[in-house]
């Protein structure tokens, strides 16, 4: 930020540097990349420590698992505003149609963390797939026929 | 989301403690058992009860009751206070036949024709002899039972021997101590008419009597027999004409002056008629004159010489035997038959010295008390001497005297002082000392027929139904100052209970010894209930279940058959409105009664089961407990309405018409709308030939008025096999439609309503037996399986609940399996569809659809450690707890058998997680015989016929009663008391700990505050 805000300064008096821009505005469309495909760069690190939470249902597990399927969520509401400081200078920073092929890639990768959570639940038994998930809310009503005993 | 894990972790929680042990602590504070000994056998002398006093004339005696039942039991009663000193249970079959006392020992004979003989100690109760006399199968069945047997002990008590007639026809001369036979003799034509029920023993001779069947009437025969060696001296007919069997035959003799001889009386022709008896057989009978007599009474003293005869109009009179014959030494005044008097029961007895009593007894209609006369022949100088006095016997609550055992102080030389053992029609056993009741024992609690569990109402406060609105300012004020008057105790209460943490326990007695007012009231967890128990005695009782007192008792009036006589045999019993429904509960109890001019009606009595009371008009002026003639007939079913707002009891009469009750518009609306939807399966044909027809009823009226059952199916079962046992599946909420899997996928419950357990065998040429579950709308065999008869009985014990069928059988044959003969329990799962996930919704149904027969079925057989006398499932409110299976075994005790030991989807292999996740174990055929399961801890439970289970309002807690011969109440836990706080939580300890942070927080918050200020003003 300091730095970005010194060239600004500096760009101003020199009329060569429009390179120098070029190559900052490049320096940031790179940026914007790695933020992209940064939930995916983690994946592994977050998939060994569910590795070591284990199968079970405790804290240190819940608490993997809860952020895991937070955390997508968390990113992608604030995607606008973290894509902002790698916007070209053409372009609104916070509009969603700035930078869209890095907030796609963005979101995908987030779809893979959260992707590792379900997988994780599922694992868990937390995901109400069997139908034994669903028995507790089934109802039966009267018999049409009353047998007297 | 979260379902599918907390219904896992639910069920864990539930099997984690599955086995957990009654313990010593909580012995008769959960539990009480009262023992029986049943209603005592007043057919003859030989079998009646009696005193018997054990111990010399000089010395210290001591007494006790003794008594033969129709449960089977020989019994010795405290006179002090009538707990039981000692009984002996005999088996099922072997009914006691005749008991004779003798010093300080008992004999028995029991068993068809008396197969055998045993000798107890009189006082302790100790078997000191057993001995099989004849094959149970080889005894021949007499009318009377006690014809054909007798029991005599040799009068030289050094010798120790006793004489045994039995079978009618084999005399034996057994050693008491050794059981050693000295000699046995058998009548040479046991195929003859003779049959002998009498023996006597003198120094020279055993006299054995007979009767021998001619035209219209019997003649004596009497045999001698050596006392020696056995043989038959020599045998003779009495030229007698007898009318009444053994009724009308005495043999007298005098214990207490050898030189008398034997001397047998017989009633002829009105004439009392005797003869003396010597090993030769001579000598000439001698007859009485002038007065005709219409019977000659054993009254038990026949071997004191003395018998009462009473004359045609029903005067009695005590004859005594003497030298020159038989003589009449006193005569009853007043004891003529006449209006006011019930008819006298005379009864003999002795006191300490020995000497022989007549005592009679009987009821005065006018005084409302029962008399008791004494006659004392030794007294006044030989002239002989007799005492009367009344007693308050209370009729309404015990019926009839219909026996009377007497035993007699006699402290100087005028004062006679008698207690009586009286044996009444409702089954009651009372000590009276004079005026003075002692002791009473309700012995018709030994064959309760039906019980039924009440819960009792809240106590309610006082002021519940007050005019709220209508209240004037200074009336409330006034009440409401009263009611302050209870807040400092409230609020000390409230404090105690909260510092202190003592709450009501699950563990705990329901019945504080403060408590003790005569009104009951529900306890906190609802354990307090109360049973109603109808016996065939004719009376109803009202048990308290915290206890096992008698909380009230009634005697079943009679209506129109009180003139005849008659008796009532309840039926079925129904809850017609339960504290839920507001108000007090009720009861009906529909029950035959047989008159004595063989007119059976169909009576139902209408009562609140917290008090006995009546709740309709039928009882009004009288006493007892009247009910509804509702069907004048038999009866052939009755049931519940099935409505939740309107109860009502339908009965069907013999011609299957339909009798609504109470007869009210509501009631009748109520049935009109369920009418399309009934189907009715009732047991049909004659007894040896039951089938199972399915009925409908008309929706019109027939012109009779009624609406009948016409039949809609039957039971396609082979030809020669009979409905022995209907087990309707358990009529209990169900909490889960289906049985999770370990993987997630469900199991569904097939909950056919309409389904029925049916035991069915046939008679043994082509014996058999089976088990059919069946579709009770449409007669459909859902589930069969033929399990081995034993012995050519079917004996089955059979339990459904829900899904799960359990059995239990006898297997003797062991063919084709590798295991041994013993006794099986199967445990059968149904499951609806071809498998998991699969659901055909079989609650709801209708039974017409091809889907009913559509299910999956699981079953494991299992090795049952004991033998079985009935089984039950513990039932609680919701039934979410799990359901143990109550047993009652051979061995005199109730258990409990876990669900999961009994699981039919128990894998043969080491279970995997998926399976182990659903706490499956792996099967093994035998189930341990674990003494943790007991739940009766050492008390011997004896016969249990019947076990009944009821919800507590705990949904852990199942309330189990059991009868039989005995009466057992406790409470069953399957899965913990988890819905109470357990006793070690420690309330204390968690107030303290909240309190110390509390007030840590209020010392630490200024002293940081300060803290910041001052950092803030240095920074």
């Amino acid at each position: 930020m300091l730095q970005g805000s010194c060239m600004s300064k500096s760009k101003a008096p020199s009329k060569a540097s429009s390179s120098a821009t070029a190559r900052y505005e490049e320096l940031k469309v790179k940026r914007a990349w790695d933020l992209a495909i940064s939930p995916a760069k983690s994946l592994p690190m977050q998939a060994f420590m569910l590795y070591m939470s284990g199968g079970g249902v405790q804290i240190f597990s819940m608490g993997i698992v809860f952020m895991l399927l937070s955390s997508p969520f968390k990113n992608l509401a604030s995607i606008n505003n973290a894509f902002a400081q790698f916007a070209p200078k053409s372009a609104p920073p916070k509009a969603l149609s700035t930078l869209v092929l890095q907030k796609i890639v963005y979101l995908l990768c987030n779809l893979l963390t959260l992707a590792l959570g379900l997988w994780k639940c599922r694992s868990m038994g937390l995901l109400p797939t069997g139908s034994a998930d669903w028995l507790a809310f089934e109802t039966r009503g009267e018999p049409p026929e009353i047998t007297l005993w | 989301m979260l379902s599918g894990f907390l219904s896992v972790s639910w069920l864990a929680a539930l099997c984690i403690n599955s086995v957990s042990a009654l313990h010593a602590s909580e012995v008769g504070v959960v539990d009480w058992h009262k023992s029986f000994i049943g209603v005592p056998l007043i057919g003859s002398p030989s079998i009646s009860p009696t005193f018997h006093r054990v111990g010399s004339a000089d010395g210290p005696t001591q007494s006790v009751v003794l008594a033969a039942t129709s449960s089977n039991v020989l019994a010795a009663l405290s006179p002090m206070n009538g707990s039981i000193s000692w009984r002996y249970v005999f088996e099922d079959d072997e009914h006691v036949i005749a008991f004779k006392r003798h010093g300080d020992a008992v004999a028995a004979v029991s068993g068809p024709g008396g197969a055998t003989l045993r000798i107890f100690d009189a006082v302790s109760g100790h078997l000191r002899l057993e001995r099989r006399l004849h094959n149970a199968d080889h005894g021949r069945i007499f009318n009377p039972e006690t014809l054909g047997t007798s029991i005599t002990f040799e009068p030289s008590t050094e010798s120790g021997d006793v004489y045994i007639l039995s079978n009618g026809h084999v005399l034996r001369r057994v050693n008491s101590s050794t059981g050693d036979l000295k000699w046995g003799w058998t009548s040479p034509d046991q195929a003859s008419l003779v049959v002998y029920f009498k023996v006597v023993s003198t120094p020279t001779a055993v006299y054995l009597i007979g009767l021998a069947k001619s035209f219209a009437s019997y003649t004596l025969h009497i045999s001698v027999i050596s006392p020696e060696t056995g043989e038959l001296l020599t045998s003779a007919n009495l030229p007698s004409s007898i009318s009444d069997g053994m009724n009308d035959v005495i043999l007298l003799n005098d214990a207490r002056d050898t030189s008398l001889g034997p001397r047998i009386v017989w009633l002829e022709g009105g004439a009392v008629r005797s003869i003396a008896l010597s090993p030769e057989l001579k000598g000439s009978a001698s007859s009485t004159k002038g007065n005709i007599y219409k019977g000659i009474l054993d009254i038990g003293l026949n071997e004191h010489g003395q018998i009462v005869a009473q004359k045609e109009d029903g005067t009695a009179r005590v004859m005594k035997l003497e030298h020159d014959g038989l003589k009449v030494i006193w005569e009853f005044a007043d004891s003529a038959t006449v209006e006011h008097y019930s008819n006298s029961i005379y009864s003999g007895g002795f006191d300490k010295d020995g000497w022989p009593y007549v005592a009679r007894t009987y009821w005065s209609h006018l005084l409302q008390k029962a008399s008791v006369h004494v006659h004392a022949s030794h007294l006044a100088e030989g002239k002989g001497l007799e005492t009367g006095y009344t007693f308050a016997f209370d009729t309404k609550e015990h019926g009839i005297i219909r026996h009377v055992a007497v035993d007699v102080a006699n402290p100087s030389e005028l004062k006679v002082i008698p207690r009586v053992v009286l044996t009444t029609t409702t089954g009651a056993v009372q000590l009276w000392q004079q005026e003075q009741l002692l002791w009473t024992r309700e012995e018709a609690l030994a064959n309760i027929v039906l019980t039924e569990l009440v819960e009792l109402p809240e106590r309610k406060v006082v002021a519940s139904h007050i005019d709220l609105e209508n209240e004037a300012f200074g009336a409330r004020l006034t009440r409401q100052l009263a009611d302050a008057q209870n807040f400092p105790a409230y609020v000390s209460n409230f404090v105690k209970r909260f510092v202190t943490g003592s709450y009501a326990s699950a563990s705990s007695a329901v019945d504080s010894p403060a408590d003790s007012s005569d009104t009951l009231y529900r306890d906190t967890f609802g354990f307090r209930k109360i049973i109603v128990a109808a016996t065939p005695f004719g009376k109803i009782y009202g048990i308290d279940s915290a206890n096992g007192r008698i909380v009230w008792s009634r005697v079943f009036g009679l209506g129109w058959a009180a003139k005849v006589g008659a008796t009532v045999i309840p039926a079925k019993i129904f809850t017609l409105r339960t504290v839920g429904d507001g108000d007090k509960p009720q009861v009906a109890l529909i029950a035959q009664r047989r008159a004595d001019n063989s007119l059976v009606d169909t009576v139902l009595f209408h009562f609140d089961p917290l008090t006995g009371e009546d709740v309709t008009a039928a009882s009004e002026g009288s006493e007892l407990l009247q009910g509804h003639d509702v069907i004048p007939g038999e009866f052939t079913e009755a049931f519940l309405l099935p409505n939740e707002t309107t109860k009502a009891v339908i009965l069907f009469d013999e011609f299957l018409q339909v009798h609504i009750y109470p007869d009210t518009p509501a009631t009748k609306e109520a049935f009109k709308a369920a009418l399309p939807k009934l189907r009715v399966p009732l047991r049909t044909g004659k007894p040896g030939a039951r089938q199972l027809t399915g009925h409908q009823i008309t929706l019109e009226p027939e012109f009779t008025g009624r609406h009948l059952a016409y039949p809609t199916w039957t039971l396609p079962l082979p030809p020669s096999e009979e409905i022995l046992a209907l087990v309707p599946r358990t009529r209990e909420p169900v909490a889960s439609l289906g049985k999770v899997l370990g993987n997630r996928t469900t199991l569904y419950k097939y909950l056919n309503p309409h389904l029925v357990a049916v035991v069915a065998g046939s008679a043994p040429p082509a014996a058999s037996c089976s088990v059919y579950l069946i579709d009770g709308a449409k007669g459909t065999i859902v589930y069969q399986v033929a399990v081995p008869p034993v012995e050519g009985t079917c004996n089955v014990k059979v339990m459904l609940t829900e899904n799960w069928l359990v059995y239990h059988y006898w297997d003797a044959e062991s063919a084709g399996t590798e295991g041994a003969k013993g006794y099986r329990v199967v445990s059968v799962e149904l499951y609806e569809g071809a498998g998991v996930d699969d659901k055909t919704k079989s609650s709801d149904l209708t039974a017409y659809s091809n889907a009913t027969t559509a299910l999956t079925v699981f079953e494991k057989a299992y090795v049952s450690p004991s033998g079985v006398s009935t089984l039950t499932t513990t039932s609680t409110k919701y039934g979410i707890t799990v359901k143990d299976i109550i047993l009652a075994t051979k061995n005199r005790q109730v258990q409990s058998l876990p669900r999961r030991l009994l699981d039919p989807r128990r894998p043969h292999h080491k279970p995997t997680t998926e399976e182990s996740e659903e706490w499956l174990m792996q099967y093994d055929p035998v189930i341990p015989d674990d003494p943790r399961r007991t739940l009766s801890h050492s008390y011997e439970v004896e016969h249990v016929r019947r076990i009944v289970t009821s919800p507590s309002l705990l949904e852990s807690t199942s309330l189990v009663f059991a009868f039989g011969l005995d009466l057992f109440f406790t409470r069953v836990a399957p899965s913990d008391t988890f819905d109470v706080l357990s006793e070690n939580f420690n309330k204390l300890q968690l107030v303290l700990t909240v309190a110390g942070l509390g007030l840590a927080i209020v010392i630490t918050k200024p002293m940081v505050s300060r803290k910041r200020l001052r950092e803030r003003w240095y920074d």
